[in-house]
């Protein structure tokens, strides 16, 4: 098939947009971050922590997130089917769906409309449209694969349609209310079930979208890159099935030492252990891919990103089932540690796969070669190290939070008050933020080289635009 | 343990032997140069 017949239009419309939604995503970060260690900077009603900081959350996840999922999916379901795009109209509506969603979603964040559910916090015309928007782009990449000239699915197809279907469940499911006007409802569950059902989507909204997306992209993209096949396919199936298979059990793990039954919990505990197993899969895989070809992290920029990406992968999916034993869950739970492990999924996992895309897609999507590749690699140091720095600052005052918080005199009172913890996480603070502003300051670098890239790029073909090698 | 625990953990059990049988075709000798293909195949998308 010719490069000619697949739809990039649609694929450049949707790189466009998550990028700017991902500025939006780190910007609004940093201010928050600033809002921390300065209450000064909180200016009622509208822009206060408590309102801008969903917006962080929900234009990272979904404005970039899945923008970005968006955009890879259109482009590697046509490619690894051999077939163009069911229908370009449908995906015309869903880029212009996808941006509305977002903004009345900013709109009615800032505005104090929300559920106060965390990662759900959208009122429910909002998740009328977030239904609608799923809907309309997975029957397109579902009639896209149905229509398939290829015989054999790749790996990354079944990433894909995992996340298609377990995305849909589990926001429906979560989203079920009693609307009582047009920006209230009230959880169709109550009480521990409530907090049970979040948790399951909570999870693996994780798994679904932050997890299977970035794995079809890491399976499609670091071959694509290297110029040599993954290890093993049968491998990667396997590791495909089991992370499905145990991911769903285990969002009780955010619930441990609460009311949730205590067998419930033992069982989220048992598997988020076992997931490592799935996890490690997909890791070992990539680094096996890598046999005989480790000189191109030396060459090959994309390389970087993705290996790095799938490394930072392997350390949250041993932390995160760590984090959800009991003992060690009692310790760190409620403290500065989370949002560390957190940030190290989101900031180097999946937004280092994100970047590698994007450096992949833009040469071909446009025909023309990348702007700098100085620049794509600076953008890399920045990004890594603004990462550990916010990582690391909020591991060390997670693990002090929680040493004075347990902290006990000898007749039993506590030794610190909460306000004295609090005094001491300020240094830590400071440097989280210092660690976003360089982070930020990358993703300022990788949207100058795009911009670049589009505006002033050498024209090529789209073969010899794609050359990725420094 | 009351109905719910034991239709929970059944679902649970249930999902397993699936996944075995899963791995089994997945590795069976049969489809050992099957199973490979489609990772050569993704390389020739141009």
């Amino acid at each position: 098939m010719k490069s000619t017949e697949y739809n990039y239009d649609i694929v450049r419309s949707f790189v466009n947009w998550s990028v700017l939604w991902g500025l939006v995503a780190v910007l609004v970060g940093v201010i928050v971050s600033f809002q921390m260690v300065d209450p000064r900077l909180n200016f009622p009603p509208y822009l206060t922590f408590g309102r801008l900081r969903p917006i962080h959350t929900n234009a990272g996840i979904y404005g970039w997130g899945v923008g970005v999922i968006f955009a890879t999916f259109i482009y590697m379901v046509q490619r690894l089917c051999r077939t163009p795009l069911w229908s370009p109209k449908l995906a015309r509506f869903q880029l212009w769906f996808f941006n509305a969603t977002i903004i009345a979603s900013a709109v009615t964040l800032l505005m104090g409309y929300t559920t106060s559910k965390e990662y759900h916090e959208m009122e429910w015309p909002i998740d009328v449209m977030v239904v609608i928007l799923w809907v309309v782009f997975a029957l397109n990449i579902i009639m896209t694969i149905i229509k398939r000239r290829e015989e054999h699915m790749y790996i990354s197809l079944w990433y894909m349609m995992a996340s298609l279907v377990g995305v849909a469940i589990l926001y429906l499911v979560n989203a079920a209310a009693v609307p009582v006007s047009l920006f209230k409802s009230y959880s169709a569950f109550a009480g521990t079930n409530d907090a049970n059902v979040h948790w399951w989507f909570g999870h693996n909204a994780v798994a679904m979208a932050l997890t299977a997306p970035p794995l079809a992209m890491f399976y499609y993209f670091l071959p694509k890159s290297t110029g040599v096949p993954i290890y093993s396919h049968r491998l990667s199936i396997i590791a495909f099935w089991s992370l499905l298979f145990m991911y769903l059990w285990t969002g009780a793990h955010h619930l441990l030492w609460t009311p949730v039954p205590d067998w419930i919990q033992t069982l989220a505990m048992g598997f988020s252990v076992m997931l490592i197993a799935p996890s490690w899969g997909s890791v070992i895989n990539g680094y096996l891919s890598m046999n005989g070809q480790w000189h191109q992290m030396r060459e090959n920029y994309l390389v970087k990103y993705l290996i790095l990406g799938i490394t930072f992968y392997g350390l949250q999916t041993i932390q995160g089932p760590m984090q959800a034993i009991r003992t060690f869950s009692a310790f760190i739970h409620y403290t500065d540690w989370v949002p560390a492990h957190i940030h190290m999924g989101t900031m180097g996992w999946v937004s280092m796969i994100c970047f590698a895309s994007i450096y992949y897609l833009v040469p071909r999507i446009y025909g023309k070669k990348l702007f700098s590749i100085p620049l794509a690699n600076l953008q890399f140091w920045l990004i890594l190290v603004g990462q550990l720095t916010w990582s690391f600052s909020l591991w060390i005052a997670g693990v002090l939070q929680a040493g004075m918080w347990t902290a006990m005199n000898p007749d039993g009172s506590l030794t610190y008050t909460f306000m004295e913890t609090m005094v001491e996480m300020y240094p830590y603070w400071w440097i989280r933020s210092i660690g976003g502003l360089i982070y930020f300051v990358g993703v300022v670098v990788f949207i100058y080289n795009l911009v670049m890239t589009v505006r002033h790029g050498e024209i090529a073909s789209t073969e010899a635009a794609a050359e990725g090698r420094a | 343990m009351d109905l719910a625990s034991i239709l929970y953990l059944g679902v649970t059990f249930g999902l397993f032997v699936i996944f075995v049988l899963i791995v089994l075709r997945t590795y069976s000798k049969k489809r050992k140069d099957e199973g490979e293909i489609a990772k050569y195949r993704m390389l020739d998308d141009e």
